[in-house]
């Protein structure tokens, strides 16, 4: 490895692409942290890098054969041997390029949004952390370098969350994301620690070839697959660990659009992608993924419906689509699940960067407030989230039309038929609470400023930004919404690249069921019917069926009290008893054991010392009496 | 009368004396004079062994001397003692000096 | 190799107790002599413990740099010192956090002579355990380290003083009060007249239950030094009295001392003992991580809290050392090391922290980010550090540890591994309380850690992070000693 590695370009750019975010986040964080102009630039310059890496390996490698792996020795001991290094597929140059993508228009849109903040400087350190560690991630050959990076992925997710670390919401945010997906965390970590000892290796393509049922028995490969599904529940906020992702809205717009919709958090959907074959080497630890990604989704979709804030809407839609891809990808169809992230990226990403505009218009995040303000002025993102609602709700010809029903092909393929039932009332629920959003921003009931267009949404409101930010946010607004009508058309060519590799594990599941189109775009229609008729139309109530019931209201808006489970579990259990009681039994029985053993050696000194008495008499006469009985046995 | 016998028991009687007298008095004076009973016993001791029984008389002689230097030296250090308590507790009752006990 | 002969060992050891006797020389009124003094005399130490690991040459392995003259004839002591995979790490790390520490305390004004002599003293001895071959020695040394800890903390120190310093030299005398029999016992009974460990470490030297009886009392006399639970109250309650650089000397080197006095002797010289007490010790180790990280749940005082981490952390290094495997000695020897740089690390913040601000309870604390972001900037990274953040030195450690420790004892292994999210969940809470939040506004004046104040601290996280990304370097070394080591066992 002397000088062949800047002779290969895949290999260079695969290191300019990953590593160069570290680069740029030591140099903001040891240097320039005074001077965010500068270190804005050095972020930005160093994802465009990757950016333009990441294309050129996809582009480069559209045909490839067999997937490339470069690895060099990162540490030794004894046996074991972890090695570091990049593994080039289908699978990681995708996601690759969906991470530097969407990295790069984040932090392009960031220099807007996040301009004149105190921390511009950390932000963009931190930012330069997660590209770094989220695509060397996506590239990583063994599990173990997955795991590692997958952690700091989670460090990069804590530090943003907490961005204004002011607010006591916001540091409490980011602890509680961090120690959930910690949770999830040992479970991975224990799987691949099992899969370590058992099968002796962690490179991914070897766990996923037939090896491994050779060398593991099936209830070991189902006990790894669900332990590894640990991680997947957490970072992809599936049930139950999924009560963090709400809260971790708390961290900068651009931040919740890049980690906590798009790339970080379907980090867990892409680990399932890439240890698929192993995974479904199980067909129990499959089915329990399945009822996890349904629970996940008609959960969290019902948490959406009555919610307020616009991020929250997303936030939940996120962990729903993730729940989504899940049940995809259990239900066997590797491409649909893929097909689904892909896209889902492009119009989450986009979703959550107009409402990043509308937030930093409007400074609240109340929908009902943004549209009595007059939100639809923003030409814009207005058109661009109404473009990502559609795509959202699956509607054609929008891209997320095309994966949903990949993924319904897949669902409607399975025996039994309450996966697909269970699908179907997700996308339904997922239109309504889309278009409540759009609707109530769109045609809110009382308009404080008046407006010049009735519908159409033409109006003023880009007067009071100063017009170069506002470009720098729009632009890449623009570009995400044309991925997004555009990305569908594409399915096919993806699949040819995607599945020529994997072409054996995917089962299409007795091909597309026409009827199913239908019923699918129905229910999304008339998803998006029933928001208009309590939204939408002249005279609206602008209360959903669900708020009209009050305890069911509670219950969705309390998140099904996970989140109170976990509060008592932690203070009872985890504070009240264990430490509790482990401090106490430090204070008092140990430390009181010593300390008591400290106190008798002194009584017993002090009960000697009334021998003591100081009369110098007293002490001779002792001692005459001492050595008169010394002579005395001596001599006798 | 004139046998060693006679001056054994005189030497002794001397010396339990001064025993007595250090452990009875309280006064640091009266055991330091007491103190100077027992040296003078074992002096008493050594002249005697020397008269009856040494072969050579002179050596008796020369540790008695020594005895009566250190006894001097001792009474100095003693006395000078005695003042220093005297100094810091204002009486040479030896029952005042007790900072030592336990 | 023209300074094949030179006495690095030797070198280092002296400028120890030659800048102890130059500070006793200098009057105690010129203080910033005795300091820049004290700074040459600490930075000989770190530069050539530095040079020696990597002069080390792993290709031939074994015992390099070995200084060996005959001191006592008819006892068989020798002076005997030399260098292998597992304590050059620690020769390296006594070696920064001398020389971090004597940085940390540059602002020092009270007693600044006696300050330093100690420390030098201190750190004669611990230096002394490190490089030594030499039962005799190491016990010698063992206790020229101890003695220095009670004056240090009982004139410098805070929060009751005088009952932590007094606490922790009883519990070490008793510590030591242990390991003297078992020496004398394994010097008796060898029936080689040597305390040479080189020499008693040959197999078939002891019986099985010569190993088993002197490993037991050796394990625990240097445990109460390691912090085994549930021998380890002492450490917080003396992290917690000790001035900055005593604590980070504290934390830091000494109680890797226990755990590499119980590598040295204890496993050296009774491998079969080792093997035999293994369960035992794997018992006490999982309960110190599991315990260490519940206790320091409740704590409100931020050196308490890194106390308890330590008691967690040291637990780990038990784990491995419990595991008897390659990959379990060298995740504990890298855990000492890199477990000593991060609480240096935290103690010098938190000892910045203190010096300003005179307090270190947490409520009293909070939004220490805003006021003074550098030196919360490296308790943060510290932090991050000892709840196994990849990329960062211990990480790597706690990764080897649990791998062998998964291995060897699942259920153990796997508590341990679950105690990583009570530790995570401690430690930042209590970074979230003391440096994020609303501000103190009593606190708002305060300066930040400048430039040469931050040298040392800038030192540690450097090396917290250079080990993180290049782990290799660490282990290649110890890997030399462990692997023959390993497999040399009967």
């Amino acid at each position: 490895m002397t000088s062949s590695w800047f002779q290969d370009p895949t290999l260079l750019a695969a290191m300019l692409g990953a590593l160069l975010p570290f680069v740029s986040f030591v140099l903001i964080m040891v240097f320039t942290r005074p001077y965010p102009k500068l270190s804005a630039t050095i972020s930005v310059a160093a994802v465009s890098v990757s950016v333009i890496c990441a294309l050129f390996l996809l582009g480069r490698h559209w045909h490839l054969e067999h997937p490339i792996q470069y690895t060099t020795k990162w540490l030794v001991s004894g046996e074991l041997y972890v090695p570091f290094g990049f593994m080039l597929d289908q699978l990681s140059l995708l996601m690759l390029t969906i991470v530097a993508v969407i990295s790069f228009l984040v932090q392009v849109y960031s220099l807007g949004y996040m301009a004149g903040d105190p921390g511009f400087s950390r932000y963009y350190a931190f930012q330069s952390l997660f590209a770094w560690a989220m695509m060397t991630m996506s590239i990583a050959p063994t599990m173990l370098q997955f795991y590692i990076f997958w952690e700091l992925v989670g460090l990069a997710s804590y530090l943003l969350i907490g961005f204004y670390y002011e607010k006591f919401s916001a540091s409490e945010a980011g602890k509680k994301a961090f120690v959930m997906t910690r949770v999830g965390d040992i479970a991975f970590f224990l799987g691949i620690l099992l899969v370590l000892l058992n099968f002796g290796n962690l490179n991914i393509l070897d766990m996923n070839s037939v090896d491994v049922t050779a060398r593991m028995s099936p209830a070991l490969i189902t006990l790894c697959a669900i332990l590894i599904f640990g991680g997947v529940a957490g970072k992809s906020a599936q049930f139950p660990l999924l009560t963090w992702l709400p809260d971790a809205m708390e961290g900068p717009t651009p931040v919740s659009a890049l980690l906590h919709s798009a790339t970080m958090v379907a980090a867990g959907v892409y680990m399932f992608a890439r240890i698929f074959p192993f995974f479904s080497k199980s067909a129990t630890a499959m089915t329990l993924f399945l009822a996890i990604g349904m629970i996940t989704m008609l959960l969290a979709s019902t948490m959406a419906m009555v919610t307020r804030d616009i991020k929250q809407v997303w936030a939940y839609s996120t962990i729903s689509q993730l729940g989504f891809m899940v049940m995809g990808l259990a239900a066997g169809s590797y491409f649909a699940g893929v097909f689904h992230l892909t896209t889902h990226a492009g119009f989450k990403a986009l979703l959550f960067l107009c409402s990043g505009v509308f937030i930093h218009a409007y400074e609240t995040n109340d929908m009902y407030e943004i549209g009595r303000q007059g939100g639809r002025g923003l030409k814009i993102p207005m058109v661009c989230m109404t473009l990502g609602a559609a795509a959202l709700s699956g509607l054609p010809p929008f891209s997320g039309f095309f994966s949903k029903e990949a993924i319904m092909g897949g669902l409607a393929g399975l025996h039994n038929p309450i996966w697909l039932w269970g699908g179907l009332l997700g996308a339904f629920l997922t239109a309504y609470y889309s278009f409540r959003l759009i609707f109530l921003i769109l045609f809110p009931s009382k308009i404080k400023e008046p407006h010049h267009g009735e519908h159409g949404g033409h109006g003023h409101g880009d007067d009071h930004h100063h017009a170069g930010l506002y470009w720098v946010m729009a632009w890449p607004l623009i570009i995400l919404a044309t991925v997004t009508l555009v990305l569908g058309l594409f399915q096919t060519p993806l699949e040819n690249f995607l599945v020529g590799h994997y072409g054996g594990a995917e089962g299409h599941g007795g091909g597309h069921h026409a009827w199913l189109l239908y019923v699918a775009v129905g229910l999304a229609l008339s998803g998006v019917g029933l928001a208009w008729l309590e939204f939408g139309r002249k005279g609206a109530s602008q209360v959903g069926f669900v708020e009209r019931m009050e305890p069911v209201k509670t219950l969705f808006a309390e998140r099904w009290y996970i989140d109170h489970f976990y509060r008592l579990f932690l203070d009872y259990v985890i504070y009240g008893i264990f430490s509790n009681l482990f401090t106490r039994n430090d204070r008092q029985v140990i430390d009181g054991g010593i300390d008591g053993i400290c106190r008798a050696t002194v009584g017993g000194g002090r009960m000697l010392s009334f021998l003591q008495s100081g009369m110098l008499q007293y002490n001779l006469m002792v001692m005459f009496a001492v050595l008169a009985l010394v002579a005395l046995y001596f001599f006798f | 009368m004139n046998s060693l016998t006679t001056y054994l028991f005189l030497a002794a009687l001397l010396f339990s004396l001064g025993i007595f007298g250090v452990f009875q008095r309280r006064s640091l004076i009266g055991m330091l004079i007491a103190i100077e009973l027992m040296l003078n016993g074992a002096s008493i001791n050594f002249m005697a062994f020397n008269r009856f029984l040494a072969p050579d008389p002179i050596v008796g002689q020369i540790y008695t001397l020594f005895i009566m230097g250190i006894a001097a030296a001792e009474a100095a250090i003693a006395l000078s003692i005695i003042v220093a308590v005297f100094r810091r507790l204002g009486s040479i009752n030896i029952e005042r000096a007790q900072e030592l006990r336990g | 190799m023209e300074f094949a002969n030179f006495p690095y060992l030797s070198t280092i050891l002296f400028s120890c107790v030659v800048g102890l006797l130059v500070i006793l020389v200098i009057p105690a009124e010129r203080k910033m002599l005795i300091k820049w003094v004290s700074l040459v005399f600490s930075g000989i130490p770190m530069v050539l413990s530095i040079y020696l690991f990597f002069a080390y040459d792993k290709a031939q392995g074994g015992l390099q740099f070995v200084e060996k003259v005959l001191w006592v004839d008819s006892m068989g002591i020798y002076y005997f010192n030399a260098a292998d995979g597992f304590n050059l790490p620690m020769l390296m790390l006594t070696g920064i956090v001398l020389f971090t520490g004597v940085l940390t305390m540059w602002e020092l004004e009270l007693r600044v002579k006696e300050f330093f002599a100690f420390t030098f003293l201190l750190v004669a001895g611990v230096f002394g355990v490190f490089m030594s071959m030499d039962l005799f020695f190491i016990f010698v040394w063992y206790d020229v380290s101890l003695f220095p800890m009670y004056p240090l903390i009982a004139i410098w120190g805070s929060t009751r003083k005088e009952y932590g310093a007094m606490k922790l030299t009883i519990y070490l005398l008793a510590g030591s009060a242990l390991i003297l029999p078992a020496i004398l016992y394994l010097f008796v009974n060898s029936g080689l007249n040597t305390f040479d460990i080189v020499a008693l470490m040959q197999p078939g030297v002891f019986t099985p239950f010569q190993q088993k009886f002197a490993f037991i009392l050796l394990y625990l006399g240097f445990g109460i030094l390691a912090g085994v639970w549930p021998f380890h109250t002492w450490s917080p309650v003396g992290h917690v009295a000790a001035p900055t650089s005593v604590s980070m000397i504290h934390a830091g080197v000494l109680m890797k001392l226990g755990a590499f006095g119980v590598l040295r002797v204890a496993i050296f010289l009774c491998p079969e003992g080792w093997q035999y007490w293994a369960q035992l010790m794997a018992v006490l180790a999982t309960c110190g991580i599991v315990y260490g990280a519940f206790v320091g749940l409740a704590q409100t005082d931020l050196k308490y809290v890194i106390g308890y981490s330590s008691v967690s952390h040291m637990g780990i290094v038990g784990l491995g050392l419990a595991t008897v495997t390659v990959d379990g000695l060298n995740g504990a020897v890298f855990q000492m090391f890199a477990h000593g740089v991060m609480t240096a690390l935290l103690f010098s913040s938190v000892g910045y922290i203190y010096e300003k601000t005179h307090t270190k309870m947490i409520p009293e604390l909070g939004g220490m980010s805003k006021i003074m972001p550098v030196a919360s900037g490296y308790f943060i990274l510290a932090a991050l550090a000892g709840i196994g953040v990849p990329c960062l030195a211990s990480f790597w450690a706690e990764l080897l540890v649990f791998i062998s420790a998964f291995k060897t004892y699942p259920v153990r292994g796997a508590l341990a591994i679950c105690a990583l999210v009570v530790g995570a969940l401690f430690m930042l809470r209590v970074v979230q309380r003391t440096f994020y939040g609303e501000k103190n506004e009593q606190f708002e004046h305060l300066p930040d850690l400048t430039f040469v104040p931050g040298i040392p601290r800038m030192i540690l996280a450097a090396v917290i992070v250079l080990f993180g990304l290049f782990p290799s370097v660490m282990l290649d070394v110890i890997q030399v000693a462990s692997v023959p080591f390993i497999n040399g066992l009967p």
